[in-house]
């Protein structure tokens, strides 16, 4: 959110390949029978850190940003030797701070308290004294590096977009008019803005919001996922599409094409006032030209889209009672009468009490790609599985550190016994 | 078998323990990087060290390490404080020739470190020097280096969109090489985005002298200005080497509301003349401009203030632009760089000490030992009497430096309280608990203007 994107902590030492993120993993696929439940801790968490954040009335930068320090940590750090939770209301506590609306630590912790006890979660072992979060602050900072400053991708979003102003979102974003100027695009030569109709840009968010269910946001700079997000809204939001009418065989529609199989539905693009032309071929002209003046790869873009869809593929699979507000899942719940969700199958639909109850016909989503279907027709994973899982992985990663036959490490075996000594 | 029922034990009770001692069997202590050589500054927020790296060259750093944030009488540990974390999050992001340069961030024993470049002098030091040693005017080369290179990091700041808001001599260091350092951003924002105007964070910035008087009128919103207006102050103290606008704080209520700052608004006014309507249309929907109407009405009369003090018509000029009273009219940093001044006779130099005459030079900083107990070392070799003997000068430095920020009881200190009469490793303000100097007003508001 600050200062220059390309000189900034964020992209020269957090932006990180998929190596070193399957190496963060090692450890704890020692202790998993299936690595894709790794991936269901991903949503899991999120979830958790954006239902801990609304208990807090926490803006959703601030639990973005949460999010963001909760997978670094998770970068150099095991699920099986820490405590997901504790570090997780740090992550709250320190990005609450870092975003300048600070919380008390006293509130804090008593909410963060109970809610961590309550199921699915029923975890008793958070700690009641303001101390143990304040320790466990200082530990995150430093694993953190003291990097505490986050681009997120909502701020790119808001300068792509023409929008009615006074929205949720502008306010959201924080007052961005005020402080809008030539910091803002950080690449490219990019220009345009696009002019979204209403209900598309709220789509256009909540798939960023999504995004954090997963490590992308630690694989990829911000901006990519706001053009991402947007992409993928163009494409598959059927008011927008039909709004962006036109014939296009551009390199953008090839993309598209990989994303979705049936997609027929004609484009058009529109640009600030200036541009908007009565063509319809003009104006698919300005549409290209828009993505192709941002200056970024569209395979890229695709790639990223093809993650993202992955994770809804995989998400359709996970199963919580009341799932987090504003994702890109509910929000298309909630305007089901004009826009099919592109990502939801059938279970989605059919668990969804709300959107069948209200008799409004689903439109035909476009299908998902094959390729990403590889997670499709397995079981189903709800937090409660999730919570047994992590427990057997702790358990049995502490019991293997304490016994010396399994071969670990005399230095770990020495820190142990120095720790339970202290302790 | 005793490992389960201890592993049981453990992730029930302290399930971050492992973790905690892996962390711990890492980290090297700050007294094993570096060797404290003495201590500079005691700031509201923490202490100044100035220490020497163990590593070959044996560089010279300032280590300010921050107290840890505590609450009330029964000490109970919250945690790292919003300004360490703004000053960290902050400084980790920015590299500038005219920045203070952090080396790096030691979290030890609930305490933070900050390692900086360390900073020889700094503005409140050479104004000092000049005011009570050389008895002489800044020379105007090297006034203008300095502003140049304010100026230069400044421009530098705001092109990321930091409000720095707390500019002043004590916070503006220069190294021995003759190299501005902008210090302390312990009060910076960003202005991208704030979840919250930035008045609801903090009530007050900066140090009434230094105050821009959109913020005296009670503006919720402000912007880059408040940092122009505290450039044109400080230009004004080096060149009179005496705060310009020399106003007294009004107190937060009990309730934290802001009072209405009728003193410094006459020092303003007295100078640069009440504002009127059609400089600053928006005078009229400041909160305060009821109060202000009531106030006396003067002239401008600023530029007989610099006849005698900057003896530049284009200094002047500078001068004037960043003093409008419209933050909308008021110079940017970027163009005050670009100013006339700066390409008049004569030019700024890149070492602004390259025409300073060598016994002119200000002192080194002062290093004392520190006697608060729980400290880092201390060099053994030093004499306990010399220790207390450096702990009175310090407090009376404090004292002076509480004086020289409150002017508090004006009439009863009257002109003992001399401008620019902190030392120059006394420009921290004694906090609370420490000397005893709980009056100090500098201290106070920025402890205040804290409070989120
Ligand atoms: N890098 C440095 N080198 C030398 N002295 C420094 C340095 N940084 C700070 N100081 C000294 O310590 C004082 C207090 O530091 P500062 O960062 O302003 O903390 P505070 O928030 O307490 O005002 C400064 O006014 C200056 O005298
Ligand atoms: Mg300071």
């Amino acid at each position: 959110m600050a200062t220059d994107f390309w000189a900034s902590s964020h992209y020269k030492r957090w932006i990180i390949d998929r190596a070193t993120l399957r190496q963060a993993r090692t450890d704890d696929l020692q202790y998993v029978e299936d690595p894709e439940y790794l991936e269901f801790f991903s949503i899991f968490f999120a979830n958790v850190i954006a239902k801990l954040g609304k208990k807090l009335n926490l803006r959703q930068r601030v639990i973005a940003s949460a999010t963001v320090f909760f997978r670094r940590f998770y970068l150099k750090n095991s699920y099986c030797e820490t405590d997901p939770f504790i570090v997780i209301a740090a992550c709250c506590y320190v990005a609450a701070k870092a975003e300048e609306s600070p919380i008390h630590i006293k509130n804090m912790v008593a909410e963060t308290r109970l809610f961590f006890s309550q199921p699915p979660y029923s975890v008793k072992s958070f700690p009641s004294d303001n101390s143990k979060l304040a320790e466990m602050e200082f530990y995150l900072v430093d694993d953190l590096e003291c990097d505490l400053t986050i681009f997120h991708p909502y701020r790119t979003l808001l300068s792509l977009c023409k929008t009615e102003s006074s929205s949720d979102l502008q306010a959201e974003a924080g007052e961005v008019a005020a402080g809008i100027d030539d910091g803002l695009r950080y690449w490219g030569s990019g220009d345009g803005q696009l002019e979204l109709p209403d209900g598309a840009l709220q789509l256009a968010w909540s798939i960023i919001n999504d995004t954090y269910r997963s490590n992308l946001c630690v694989v990829y700079p911000p901006h990519l996922l706001a053009i991402t997000a947007l992409y993928l809204t163009l494409v598959l939001h059927s008011p927008t599409r039909e709004m962006l009418q036109s014939h296009s065989s551009s390199a953008a529609q090839q993309v598209q094409s990989q994303l979705t199989e049936h997609q027929t539905s004609p484009r058009r693009s529109s640009r600030q006032a200036s541009h908007a032309s009565n063509t319809g071929k003009k104006s698919a002209q300005d549409f290209i030209g828009f993505f192709a003046d941002l200056n970024v790869s569209m395979p890229l873009i695709a790639t990223i889209a093809q993650e993202i869809i992955s994770l809804y593929t995989l998400w359709d699979r996970y199963k919580e009672d009341c799932p987090p507000d504003n994702t890109a899942r509910t929000s298309f719940q909630g305007q089901a009468t004009q826009a099919g969700s592109p990502f939801s199958s059938t279970t989605h639909a059919s668990r969804s009490g709300s959107l069948s109850g209200a008799g409004t016909p689903v439109t035909v989503a476009p299908e998902v790609p094959g390729d990403t279907q590889r997670y499709g027709g397995t079981g189903v994973v709800t937090p409660v599985i999730l919570m047994q899982i992590l427990a057997r992985m702790r358990e049995n990663r502490l019991s293997d550190l304490s016994h010396p036959a399994s071969g670990r490490p005399v230095a770990v075996n020495k820190m142990l016994e120095r720790t339970q000594a202290a302790g | 078998m005793h490992g389960e029922e201890w592993s049981h034990t453990i992730l029930q009770t302290d399930p971050m323990r492992l973790y905690r001692a892996k962390r711990d069997q890492a980290r090297r202590t700050v007294t094993s990087k570096y060797i404290i050589l003495g201590f500079i500054s005691s700031g509201t927020y923490g202490r100044v060290y100035k220490a020497q790296s163990v590593e070959p060259e044996g560089q010279i750093y300032a280590i300010k390490k921050f107290k840890p944030d505590k609450e009330g009488d029964v000490v109970t540990y919250t945690g790292i404080s919003q300004s360490a974390i703004r000053e960290i999050a902050l400084n980790k992001e920015i590299v500038h020739e005219n920045i203070v340069a952090l080396k790096e961030v030691i979290l030890e024993d609930k305490s933070i470190y900050m390692v900086f470049e360390f900073a020889e002098h700094d503005f409140l030091q050479v104004i000092h020097h000049h005011s009570q040693t050389l008895r002489i005017q800044i020379p105007s080369q090297f006034l203008k280096s300095l502003i140049y290179q304010l100026l230069n990091g400044l421009v530098y700041l705001h092109s990321t969109h930091i409000l720095h808001r707390d500019l002043k001599p004590a916070n503006i260091l220069i190294t021995a090489s003759g190299v501005v350092k902008i210090g302390d951003l312990g009060l910076a924002r960003l202005v991208h985005q704030p979840l919250q105007p930035l008045f609801a964070g903090d009530k007050v910035v900066v140090t009434i002298w230094y105050r821009a008087p959109e913020l005296l009128m009670g503006a919720k919103h402000y912007n880059k200005a408040v940092d122009c207006w505290a450039v044109g102050c400080v230009i004004a103290e080096l060149a009179s080497l005496r705060p310009i606008f020399k106003g007294e704080e009004a107190k937060l209520d009990s309730k934290k509301n802001v009072p209405f700052q009728r003193d410094q608004l006459l020092k303003i006014f007295e100078v640069l003349g009440t504002p009127e309507e059609k400089d600053w249309p928006g005078v009229r929907d400041m909160p305060e401009y009821q109060n202000m109407k009531r106030l006396d009405p003067y002239q401008n009369r600023l530029s007989e203030w610099c006849q005698s003090r900057i003896r530049s018509q284009q200094g002047y000029e500078l001068l004037r632009q960043l003093f409008a009273y419209d933050p909308d009219k008021r110079l940017t940093a970027k163009e005050a760089l670009m100013h006339k001044w700066f390409q008049e006779d004569p030019r700024p130099t890149w070492n602004v000490f390259h025409y300073v005459a060598a016994n002119q030079l200000p002192p080194q900083r002062r290093i004392t030992q520190d006697e608060a107990p729980s400290m880092m070392g201390v060099p053994a070799h030093t004499a306990q009497t010399q220790a207390q003997t450096q702990t009175q000068i310090a407090q009376a430095h404090a004292h002076a430096q509480a004086q020289h920020l409150s002017q508090q009881s004006q009439a009863n200190l009257s002109q003992q309280s001399k401008p620019g009469s902190a030392a120059s490793f006394g420009s921290g303000s004694v906090g609370p608990g420490q000397g005893g100097y709980s009056g100090s007003q500098g201290s106070q508001t920025r402890k205040k203007a804290r409070i989120s």
